[in-house]
């Protein structure tokens, strides 16, 4: 018994420690701004938010031991199962689960919000014991593209859908699809607004585009002899193939100002302060204040190239640019 | 074709190269040698523009190493310490990546790249995420990043551990092989066998000193015996619990 009490006070500890999904959700741009400026009329984003939360927290907290290092532990049978048993409740979602059990039986709460939060609760925990890992046959099959920049802007592709932005993305993207294909007439300023939502939702990669390369990577990337503009023309490049896509079904010009304006912008943090991502989170943003500002630019280039002229797009591609080679220059001294 | 003079790298409080004076002729195989935390990966940092000295000056290929970092890294190859992969590439695009922004023609690269995967035995695991291959594999696929655009010099942090015997010996002849055809290469490891059988230049350094450079035939004794007198002898504890009770 004693031997299982130590284990689960360490993965107490771990779990205690790992805060990242909490911490992505809050630090980022999509999740901050639609908060802020929906608030009564933001129910699906809130409801977004909390199944957000609830599925990553909900994993099996027994995964945090590596299972090499579970199999060597000189523990019996008995203490196997029961760790096995007593390792759920180290995770807090479990408790609520029980709580609201208790709340149901009492009727403060109807049995089906019970049995809804507490199926999504089983399935994330289910589904995280379950070996995922992105084999090669998703991956190898992304688009080759000209020039010296090929392989890189490949892996800043797989880096990118590996994030749960671009899936959030993804989800408005395809709700304009299916509005759009059974024909239901939404006024354009509805098109618009989703637009912005899937550069909103991308904001928070382009606020640290060296995230997911890892220490490694960067030390690459000094050692390679390609300047600092063209390193981030490459995350560029990758960032605009998935939102001009992505943007198509709903309003593609305004889309393109908006990822436009989402990478002029979020040049500045990727440079001045990289902020180190993680794999199948949402990513963590800049901040309250330049995701509002970010939000704000998006918007504001979205709406004038929709609204006013597309020519508005030319004063954006050259900020862009502007922007590419000054940033580009920070790059190269900081690796001097 | 490497010299430095009084290169000095200081962090904070901490000096961990101090004042290093140090030639490599061209075609020359140095082999860098010390504890850990004496100063080899910071030296072999400075010597290819990773990490800025605090002072002091280096060329390597007649280029002065903080003035031209762009064109200083077009020539050298170069094995960094954590190896500089990206998880999100197969060990075949990492080769393929290098081939290009280095201007090594399609083609070229393709077929350089088959025979050092072939040599290195990478062949199986050429389609392989770096984030999902071995140590050695990593290593191995580093060490062929290295190569493919053939450099004028090479700069390798510790190309041999976690390496197969076998592959290690390939690797060994490779390096010995471009130094015949005049490239540098400096390396650091803290396998002695090796390092006696490839130098041509033996440098020991302690405590961010160089301590002992000389080549191979002017060691005064075997090159262990001789490292264990001048950087560090080994000092064997008896720790008496081991092996006495069921723990």
């Amino acid at each position: 018994m004693a031997r299982v009490l130590a284990i689960l006070r360490a993965l107490g500890r771990a779990y205690r420690r790992d805060q990242r999904s909490l911490e992505s959700v809050v630090g980022n741009n999509f999740f901050l701004v639609t908060a802020l400026l929906l608030q009564n009329a933001g129910g699906f984003i809130y409801l977004l938010i909390g199944v957000v939360l609830l599925f990553p927290l909900s994993t099996d907290p027994l995964r945090k031991v590596p299972a090499s290092r579970l199999a060597l532990w000189p523990i019996e049978a008995a203490e196997r199962r029961l760790l096995r048993a007593l390792s759920p409740w180290v995770n807090p979602v479990s408790w609520v689960v029980a709580g609201l059990a208790v709340w149901a039986i009492r009727g403060k709460v109807t049995f089906g919000l019970w049995a809804a939060v507490a199926g999504l609760a089983l399935a994330a925990f289910l589904l995280s014991d379950l070996p995922f890992t992105p084999g090669p046959a998703v991956w190898l099959h992304v688009p080759q593209f000209p020039g010296r920049w090929n392989q890189l802007i490949r892996k800043n592709l797989r880096e990118m859908v590996c994030t749960l932005d671009f899936y959030c993305a993804g989800t408005v993207s395809l709700c304009g699809l299916i509005c759009r294909s059974i024909g239901l007439r939404l006024p354009p300023e509805a098109f618009v607004a989703m637009t912005v939502l899937v550069a909103l939702a991308l904001s928070s990669y382009a606020e640290s585009l060296f995230g997911l390369d890892g220490a490694g990577g960067l030390a690459r990337y000094r050692l390679l002899p390609l300047a600092g503009w063209e390193i981030l023309a490459a995350k560029d490049v990758a960032f605009l193939a998935i939102a001009i896509p992505l943007t198509l079904p709903l309003a593609p010009l305004a889309g393109l100002a908006a990822a436009l304006a989402a990478l002029t912008m979020g040049h500045a943090p990727t440079v001045n302060r990289p902020l180190p991502q993680t794999r199948w989170r949402f990513s963590t943003g800049a901040g309250l204040i330049f995701g509002m500002l970010h939000a704000g630019f998006m918007a504001m280039a979205a709406c004038s190239v929709y609204f006013s002229s597309r020519l508005f797009l030319l004063p954006l591609i050259a900020a862009w640019a502007g922007s590419i080679w000054y940033y580009g220059r920070r790059l190269d001294r900081a690796s001097a | 074709m490497i010299a430095c003079r009084n290169l000095t790298r200081r962090f904070v409080d901490f000096v961990a190269v101090n004042r290093i004076t140090l030639d490599v002729a061209k075609g020359a195989v140095c082999v860098f040698l010390g504890p850990n935390g004496a100063g080899k990966s910071t030296t072999l940092k400075m010597l290819t523009g990773l990490l800025a000295p605090t002072s002091g000056s280096i060329t390597v290929c007649g280029l002065d190493v903080t003035a031209n970092p762009l064109e200083l890294k077009r020539r050298i190859g170069v094995l960094p310490e954590d190896l500089g992969l990206f998880d999100d590439l197969t060990v075949d695009e990492h080769l393929l990546l290098t081939g290009a922004v280095y201007g090594v023609s399609k083609r070229e690269t393709r077929a350089r790249a088959n025979q050092l995967l072939h040599a290195l035995s990478l062949e199986d695991g050429r389609r392989t995420f770096a984030g999902a291959c071995s140590h050695g594999m990593r290593k191995k696929t580093a060490f062929a990043m290295a190569l493919l655009p053939s450099p004028r010099a090479l700069f390798l942090d510790e190309p041999f551990e976690a390496i197969d015997p076998v592959t290690s010996r390939i690797m060994r002849d490779l390096l010995v092989t471009v130094a015949r055809r005049g490239v540098t290469v400096f390396l650091t490891s803290h396998i002695l066998s090796v390092a006696e059988q490839i130098a041509t230049q033996v440098v020991m350094i302690r405590n961010g000193k160089i301590v002992w450079n000389s080549p191979p035939a002017a060691l005064p004794q075997s090159l262990e015996q001789h490292y264990f007198d001048l950087v560090e002898a080994p000092v064997v504890e008896d720790l008496k619990w081991l092996g006495s009770s069921q723990s």
